[in-house]
C-alpha cells in the first residue's frame, strides 16, 4: 500500500502533481531542440548548410510543440501553464522558502523559462532564415539572382534586406542565440533545484525512451 | 505472472504516430520556406498556386496527425485507469465477498494467497504452516464459498467482473468514441 501523502502515479483526481511522464511529443521536441541548440552552438560552422538546415529543422519542431499546445493533451497545452508572472514570482518565493506548491503541468515558474525559451528560439530562427534569404535550399535562388544579374547575392549581402539591416540581423541573431544558451542552462539549473525541493526527480518525466 | 497492460500495438501506436507527425512537421516547414520563397519571386503563376496549396494541405496534415495522435493517447490512458479502477474494485468486491463468507483471519489470508494463484506448497512456506493445515484451510474456505475447488473459487469473482459490467478496455474506447 501506498503511503497517503504521497501522490498517485496516475492523475485520477486528488491532489496535482507534474506528469509522471510527458507524452511523446513533449519529449521528442524537448529532447530534438535542445539537441538543435546545442549542435548549432557549438559544432556546425555559422551560416554553413549545415547550420541552416538545423535551423529549419529546430523550425519545424517547434512549430509542431506550439501545434501541440493547442491540440495536445491537457498537460501539454498552453491553457495548463499560461505565463503568468506574478504566480511565478510567488512560486520562486514558496521554492526559497522550501514548500513548493504541485501543479498539473510545468509550475508557473517553469511555464515562464518555457516561454522565454520559445520567444528567444523564434527570434534566432526568424533572423536566421532573413539572413539566409529564405528556403535551406537557395542554389536555385542564387542562380536566378545571378542571371538577373544581381550578383550582390555572391558578395554577402542577402537580396531580402540591405547591408546594414543585414548587419543588424546578425548581431540580433548571436545576442539571441547567446541569450538562448543563458536561458537553457537557467532551465536545467532550475529542473535541478525544482527536483531537490519536490524530492521527484524530474528528468524522468522527461527521458524519450521510456514508455 | 504477466501483467495486465494494454495490447502491445496500442502502446507502440503513439510513439509511430509522434514519429510521423514530427516528419510532417519537417515536410511541411521545409516545403514551406521553398514555397514561400517561390510565391515572393514568381507570385500567382500556377505553379506557385499549386506549391501554396500542398504546403497548406502539409500543415493540415500536421494539426489532424496531431488531433489523432492526442486521440490514442487519450485511448491509451482511459484503458490504463479502466485497468487500475477494475483492479480496485475487484479486490474491494473480494474483501466484501470473504467478510459475507464469514472466513476466519487465517482463511482470508489463505484464501487472497489462492487467488493470486499461489499453490498449496507456496501458501504453506509463506505462513510458516504445514500443507496439510493450508490444505485443511483451503477445503472450508471453497465449503464456505460453495465452489469446488479453486478453479471455480477464482471464476467466481472473474464472473463477477463480467457480470457487472466493469468496462472492459476495448469495449470502453469503443464508448468513448462513440460519444466524442
Amino acid at each position: 500500500m501506498r503511503p497517503a501523502d504521497t501522490p498517485p502515479a496516475k492523475a485520477v483526481g486528488g491532489d496535482p502533481h507534474p506528469p509522471v511522464l510527458w507524452d511523446p511529443v513533449v519529449r521528442l521536441t524537448h529532447w530534438t531542440i535542445a539537441v538543435a541548440i546545442v549542435v548549432n552552438y557549438a559544432l556546425t560552422e555559422d551560416g554553413g548548410t549545415t547550420h541552416v538546415w538545423v535551423g529549419y529543422l529546430a523550425l519545424a519542431i517547434l512549430v509542431l510543440r506550439l501545434v501541440w499546445g493547442f491540440v495536445g493533451p491537457a498537460e501539454a497545452r498552453f491553457a495548463a501553464f499560461p505565463p503568468a508572472p506574478r504566480a511565478a514570482l510567488a512560486h520562486l518565493a514558496d521554492l526559497a522558502a522550501g514548500r513548493p506548491g504541485r501543479y498539473r503541468s510545468h509550475n508557473p515558474a517553469g511555464a515562464l523559462m518555457a516561454y522565454a525559451l520559445w520567444a528567444m528560439l523564434a527570434v534566432v530562427i526568424a533572423t536566421g532564415i532573413l539572413m539566409t534569404a529564405g528556403g535551406p535550399g537557395d542554389e536555385a535562388l542564387m542562380r536566378a539572382a545571378v542571371e538577373r544579374d544581381d550578383w550582390s547575392i555572391l558578395t554577402g549581402a542577402t537580396p531580402w534586406v540591405g547591408d546594414a539591416a543585414a548587419e543588424v540581423l546578425e548581431e540580433v541573431h548571436e545576442v539571441a542565440a547567446n541569450l538562448l544558451l543563458l536561458l537553457a542552462a537557467l532551465h536545467i539549473a532550475g529542473v535541478a533545484v525544482e527536483s531537490r525541493a519536490m524530492r521527484t526527480n524530474l528528468v524522468r518525466a522527461m527521458l524519450p525512451w521510456r514508455r | 505472472m504477466a501483467a495486465l497492460k494494454p495490447p502491445a500495438a496500442e502502446r507502440r501506436r503513439p510513439a509511430l504516430l509522434t514519429g510521423l507527425v514530427a516528419a510532417q512537421a519537417l515536410a511541411a516547414v521545409f516545403f514551406a520556406a521553398d514555397a514561400a520563397t517561390d510565391l515572393l519571386n514568381a507570385p500567382w503563376t500556377p505553379h506557385t498556386l499549386i506549391e501554396a496549396f500542398v504546403a497548406l494541405a502539409l500543415g493540415a496534415g500536421v494539426v489532424i496527425g496531431a488531433v489523432e495522435l492526442r486521440a490514442a493517447l487519450e485511448r491509451l490512458r482511459a484503458q490504463e485507469t479502466a485497468l487500475a479502477a477494475a483492479r480496485g474494485a475487484l479486490s474491494t468486491v473480494v474483501a466484501a465477498q470473504f467478510r459475507d463468507w464469514a472466513l476466519t483471519p487465517a482463511e482470508t489470508d489463505v484464501a487472497w494467497l489462492a487467488l493470486k494463484g499461489l499453490d498449496v506448497a507456496e501458501i504453506a512456506a509463506l505462513r510458516g504452516s504445514a500443507q496439510g493445515t493450508v490444505r485443511a484451510q483451503l477445503a472450508r474456505v471453497y465449503a464456505k464459498a460453495g465452489v469446488s475447488g479453486r478453479a471455480q473459487f477464482a471464476a467466481l469473482f472473474v464472473e463477477e467482473l463480467l457480470a457487472q459490467g466493469v468496462p472492459e478496455a476495448d469495449g470502453a474506447h469503443e464508448a468513448s468514441r462513440r460519444q466524442a
